[in-house]
């Protein structure tokens, strides 16, 4: 008895209200951490913006009428600029039209034929002289590289069709100037803003990304793809995410990529830029 | 539509790597032990603390040792450190006095070796632990460093795969990876106050027990004459 003796004494106290006590500790810090203490919890409110083209082809149009608003605008068109430069101006204008003509024939009986073919025409001829070169520079590494794998394509379409597709152009020119007159102005007013009443801001972004898109050659009926963009205060991109797919992984990469070249985005004329914006895009008016 | 896109704190934590979100889990473990002890330590302080008042108060209020010492045997559960080192010393006491052939000076060597004996079983007993939290104190911080640093190699790793290198595509990495940081510090600081606290305490508890030893002493050997 006498040696255990020393070591019968009282159990060490408090070990269950220290347990509990630890718990608390750890609890309370995890609630003051997660529910008191909030870095930028308090989503921002956000602008969506509705990018509609009234034509598959305004998609190069686009920049001219949106020109006035944003200085930026033009950037949109060397993306057009860089892929004819590498080929003599003349095949290229062939080369674009028989992409669209080939495709929106079929579904387009409805709509009027002069539409589709007379747009590309006329961006490409002014464009290539004035801004291949100076253009490319200023353009990122990987658009280039990205945008190319669209365009293969044409050449192949381009020689087959260029006669036949050269005679149409010719009747249509004339008459394309008076549509992409009408198509602008249908594009503006397409270009819905809503929220806060900020309809410039919408207008402006709307705008720059239009120019910016390069349609994929085998878009079907009018998807709409919703993207969800992050930017920087200086309108710069940080992030777009796909939120609702068109439909068509060529388009949504298209749009996507649109995006981060018009990046930055413009910036409203007074207060800061919403931090997350939603672009909604449809290749065109229905 | 509005995606929050807010730093909170379980956000990083869920979105962290593997081997950080280990790091983080290692952390907050070893943060509740050290808490657990911390309390436990503080109540057992506390409570020799009071006890060994209470036993001064009633040890120099002039009683009976003999009834002391009953009172320390009979309600032995509730004793504090010094009345225990005080029943062991009166115990040896008590036997070797009845007998005959030892001298006074050899009795109350032997009480006193065996308080000594008590003494530092019952420090001992104070200080358990204490080096764990002492290790928390000094390791934590380095553990949630290494979890912050794997975590900030994993987000430049993935700034190469990225093609336009902007700070907006390593910070959240490197907002996570602090998170390790963050948890390592809340683990040590706590840990490196208790047990300065509590190292102190014993320290303080220890000299009077040391300082009880000798008096007791003193005492026994009055009595031997």
């Amino acid at each position: 008895m006498s040696a255990l003796h020393y070591l019968d004494t009282a159990p060490a106290p408090g070990k269950r209200a220290s347990l509990v006590l630890a718990v608390a500790v750890h609890v309370a810090l995890a609630i003051f951490l997660i529910v008191g203490v909030s870095w930028r919890s308090t989503p921002p409110t956000s602008v969506q913006v509705e990018l509609w083209n009234a034509t598959p082809g305004l998609v190069t149009a686009a920049p001219k009428p949106s020109a006035p608003p944003p200085p930026p605008p033009p950037p949109p068109e060397p993306k057009v600029a860089p892929k004819p430069a590498p080929e003599p101006p003349p095949p290229v204008k062939p080369v674009a039209k028989p992409d669209i003509a080939v495709k929106k024939e079929p579904e387009k009986k409805h709509e009027p034929k002069p539409e589709p073919k007379p747009e590309p025409k006329p961006e490409k001829k002014p464009e290539p002289k004035p801004e291949p070169k100076p253009e490319k520079k200023p353009e990122p590494k990987p658009e280039p590289k990205a945008e190319k794998k669209p365009e293969p394509p044409r050449p192949d379409f381009s020689s087959a069709l260029n006669d036949e597709l050269n005679q149409v152009n010719k009747k249509v020119s004339r008459q394309q100037s008076d549509n992409r007159l009408k198509n602008l102005a249908e594009a503006e007013t397409a270009t819905v803003a809503r929220n806060i009443g900020r309809g410039d801001y919408a207008a402006k972004i709307s705008a720059k990304v239009r120019g910016y898109v390069v349609l994929p050659p085998n878009v079907q009926g009018n998807p709409e793809a919703v993207f969800q963009v992050e930017q920087l205060i200086t309108g710069e991109v940080i992030s777009v995410k796909l939120q609702k797919s068109s439909g068509n992984p060529a388009l949504d990469a298209a749009v996507e990529r649109a995006i981060h070249n018009a990046s930055p985005l413009p910036k409203p004329d007074s207060g800061q830029p919403d931090r997350v914006i939603t672009i909604k895009y449809r290749p065109r008016e229905t | 539509m509005n995606v929050t896109q807010d730093l909170s704190i379980l956000h990083l934590i869920t979105n962290a790597s593997a081997v950080v979100q280990l790091v983080m889990a290692l952390l907050a473990g070893v943060s509740f032990m050290s808490w657990y002890y911390i309390f436990r330590k503080w109540f057992a302080v506390r409570l020799a603390r009071n006890k060994t008042e209470q036993f001064e108060r009633d040890f120099w209020s002039g009683g009976d040792l003999a009834n002391l010492y009953q009172s320390a045997v009979n309600d032995r559960h509730h004793a504090g450190a010094m009345e225990r080192i005080f029943e062991s010393g009166f115990r040896e006491f008590t036997k070797l006095r009845g007998q005959k052939n030892l001298e006074a000076k050899d009795v109350v060597d032997g009480s006193r070796r065996a308080m000594r004996a008590t003494y530092q079983r019952e420090v001992d007993g104070l200080e358990d632990h204490l080096a764990f939290l002492a290790s928390v104190g000094s390791v934590s911080p380095y553990v949630g460093l290494f979890g912050t640093v794997w975590g900030i190699m994993h987000a430049f790793r993935g700034l190469s795969n990225v093609g336009q290198a902007t700070l907006a595509s390593v910070a959240p990495g490197i907002a996570e990876a602090l998170v390790a940081t963050a948890i390592g510090l809340f683990a040590a600081i706590p840990a490196v106050l208790a047990y300065n606290r509590f190292a102190y305490d014993i320290d303080r508890l220890s000299t009077r027990f040391e300082s009880f030893m000798e008096e007791f002493s003193n005492i026994l050997q009055r009595q031997m004459r």
